[in-house]
């Protein structure tokens, strides 16, 4: 089933490079499927337009059958979400930072998931090798690129989203905690969220799809 | 000698070119020295004897005409001019925010000068221009300083904090969401040169309006009632038209779609 479908998405930088040229993509609930392409392609642009994040984007996106034109853009972003290549890690502990979302007006609203517990922040911390390590008290500012890659991945996937798109979300990371992100990723398109990534990486065998995104327009990879 | 004018020290020929003379000797200091300011020095004293005459015979004008209009057109061209000003001190400003400036400098300008000229100093007429006029220009001239600092703040705050205010944004966060902590750090920002100015009054410098009155020949006490008062007043303009100014404008570096216009992005806003 088709969760999320964007067709026709344009967009022209600043500068006037055509960076999207009509693409258009259909993500199925459970899937996982990964963009490559060259530097500067606008692999990134692709993933903040399908997030709504993209100034003058144009296009038709739709989730769950439903056109984005009726759906808040806060809201749609709380179901669609993006991991933005820079962890954006906040002054405070590693929970706070992990509850973060549940500050926000959109996830604090009613019939949104609610805030999860100690005992399932630290599962979650588990699930992606950082239990050991960090703990939940740790203050966020002493920890490493890699540890902060992984706890911001871990911020968005504790809201559950629908769709994820994640921004090369093991650029920072050794093979072992990038065997572990995929995993934690699996899981959440094994739990129905469609999942879009942009990776560098040679094929960690998780996608069942591969795009290819050159000159604005997005191709499937066979085989 | 000089003369007693109403309490006054009567300023002569003499004694503007005794003070030129001061400046002279530090325009020599300036060659001597090689610090090439003699020229910004010299244009800097010929203005500050053409705004200040103008201004003084402008004032000795409004004084004498008595109209509650012209209090408040001057009022008004004041504010205008302060709101010009706040612009051209905050370059990472968006476009657009004379408007939310000139409202700010309107609110807090007229609200701050009435309430004490009306119920402090209980002024007759409420618009007596020898009241109101400077003590207008005392609100405005501190409440815009801070404003132009918060502004300033706000956007450069914002423009630092770009990839945290995209994470946000991507979680869901509404504009004002993201762009709290900015705005917090902005109005202390704005905040802190008043209430340092409010700690050292009376101990580091005395304030202008208390100079003044007690060079005037004032009750050094009364003086200082009055300078509270103004203080305390020039403060609160200050902390509301900073909050105010920011909360209008910050908004303007969004776009419909509630994202952070970052700056590549700007022309698309």
């Amino acid at each position: 089933m088709t969760l999320l479908s964007a067709q026709g998405i344009t967009f022209r930088s600043a500068e006037g490079v055509l960076l999207l040229d009509g693409v258009g993509i259909e993500l199925a609930a459970g899937e996982v499927a990964d963009v490559t392409g060259p530097s500067g392609s606008g692999k990134t642009t692709l993933l903040r337009a399908l997030a709504r994040l993209l100034p003058a984007a144009t296009g038709r996106l739709v989730l769950a059958g439903e056109d984005s034109s009726a759906i808040p853009a806060q809201a749609w972003r709380a179901r669609v979400a993006l991991l933005p290549q820079t962890p954006a890690i906040r002054p405070g502990t590693v929970r706070e930072n992990l509850l973060l979302p549940w500050r926000l007006k959109v996830h604090a609203a009613e019939g949104s998931a609610s805030a999860p517990d100690d005992r399932a922040l630290l599962s979650a911390l588990d699930s992606v090798g950082l239990a050991a390590d960090i703990g939940l008290d740790r203050d966020a500012a002493r920890l490493s690129v890699g540890q902060a890659a992984r706890v911001a991945l871990l911020r968005v996937m504790l809201t559950a989203p629908e769709v994820l798109l994640l921004d090369e979300p093991d650029a920072a990371l050794d093979e072992e905690s990038a065997t572990l992100v995929a995993t934690a990723t699996a899981e959440a398109a094994a739990r129905g969220a469609a999942v879009l990534r942009v990776r560098h990486r040679g094929s960690d065998g998780r996608a069942g799809r591969r795009l290819r995104l050159a000159g604005g327009t997005l191709a499937e990879v066979s085989g | 000698m000089n003369e007693l004018a109403g309490g006054v020290v009567e300023i002569g020929a003499w004694q503007l070119l005794l003070s030129t003379g001061f400046i002279v000797v530090v325009g020599v200091l300036s060659l001597r020295l090689a610090l090439g300011l003699e020229r910004d020095l010299a244009v800097a004293t010929v203005r500050t004897y053409l705004q200040l005459i103008a201004l003084g015979l402008v004032l000795r004008w409004v004084f004498g005409v008595d109209s509650a209009w012209l209090v408040i057109a001057i009022l008004v061209l004041m504010m205008a001019a302060a709101a010009q000003t706040i612009i051209a001190r905050a370059p990472d400003a968006p476009p657009g925010i004379f408007g939310p400036g000139l409202v700010t400098m309107l609110l807090t300008g007229f609200t701050v000068t009435f309430a004490v000229t009306g119920l402090v100093i209980r002024v007759e007429p409420w618009y007596e221009a020898r009241y109101v006029i400077p003590i207008a220009g005392m609100v405005l001239g501190n409440s815009m300083n801070g404003i132009a600092l918060a502004l300033e703040r706000t956007f450069a705050d914002l423009d630092a904090r770009a990839g945290e205010v995209l994470a946000l944004t991507a979680l869901g966060a509404t504009p004002w969401e993201a762009a709290a902590d900015s705005v917090r750090v902005a109005v202390r920002a704005g905040l802190i040169p008043t209430i340092n100015a409010m700690a050292a009054a009376g101990v580091v410098f005395i304030p202008g309006m208390m100079t003044g009155q007690v060079l005037a020949g004032a009750d050094p006490l009364e003086a200082a009632y009055y300078q509270i008062v103004v203080m305390l007043m020039v403060s609160a303009a200050t902390a509301i038209g900073s909050v105010l100014a920011v909360l209008l404008s910050f908004r303007r570096r969004f776009d419909a779609e509630g994202i952070y216009l970052e700056k590549g992005y700007r022309s698309h806003g």
